[in-house]
């Protein structure tokens, strides 16, 4: 029970820190190149975005939670849970950030979830 | 193709900010069997450690080209590349490493390349059809 409870905190964090992060990360623009001081820039501009400090928050909670579950359940267990990320946060991003998902693109998310859920089995 | 460099760099951050982790975690003592108080000490015992502070350096560069990347691109292309990890670590373990991977193992790397190129394609295809017309 404590270790299903943990996977669904890590899930959660992690799909909402994807989306949050992502949802910043275009309020804040695109980086024009890759030089410092651009680079500088943008690290302001992030440091000063709720979104983004909201999805490193949830991203690093959910990074805690990993940590704690490896003391209390296996690999093959905390893997396989964690591909369903996958599939949520594409979900996550239809559906709050609006981006529109290819029937190609949904088939080529399925298979990457179901192969890391594959690379767990014994 | 910028993205995918990024992502790539970002990738190797994040394997090089596991590992380190993973080491100086393992330095500070198994936690297999201890309850929730002694495992938020070992975290804390975790930070006076030098190889951890690497490590949480390197992940927080794997973060900040993540985010780049996503300024970039959608999500929903950029977190199904990352999975390109998984796939580097079964090849590194066979080719580098010579350890045994099992067929499950092979078949699940196979998977996450076909959803990665299946994803890129996607990505690719509204672009062709917008220079067509």
């Amino acid at each position: 029970m404590k270790t299903a409870l943990l996977l669904a905190i890590l899930i959660l964090c992690g799909v909402f820190g994807d989306v949050s992060l992502a949802k910043g990360m275009k309020q804040v623009g695109a980086l024009p190149t890759l030089r410092l001081g651009a680079l500088l820039v943008l690290g302001s501009t992030m440091a000063r975005n709720r979104a983004v400090l909201l999805g490193l928050l949830s991203l690093i909670a959910g990074f805690l939670t990993f940590l704690v579950l490896l003391a209390w359940a296996d690999l093959s267990v905390i893997v396989p849970a964690t591909s369903l990320h996958f599939v949520l946060a594409t979900l996550g991003a239809k559906w709050i950030l609006q981006e529109h998902i290819s029937r190609l693109r949904w088939c080529g998310t399925v298979l990457v979830g179901l192969g890391v859920a594959l690379l767990a089995l014994p | 193709m910028k993205t995918a460099v990024v992502l790539l760099l970002a990738l190797l951050a994040e394997a090089g900010g596991n590992v380190c982790l993973s080491q100086g975690m393992r330095e500070m003592s198994a936690a297999s069997q201890v309850g929730s108080p002694a495992i938020v000490a070992l975290l804390l015992r975790g930070l006076a450690n030098p190889t951890v502070w690497l490590g949480m350096g390197l992940l927080g560069v794997f973060f900040g080209l993540y985010a780049v990347a996503l300024s970039w691109a959608d999500l929903s292309v950029v977190l199904p590349a990352t999975a390109v990890g998984y796939v580097l670590n079964v090849a590194c373990g066979a080719y580098v490493l010579h350890e045994a991977v099992p067929p499950a193992r092979w078949a699940g790397a196979l998977l996450i390349g076909l959803g990665i190129c299946c994803v890129s394609w996607s990505e690719m295809r509204p672009a062709r059809t917008v220079r067509t017309r």
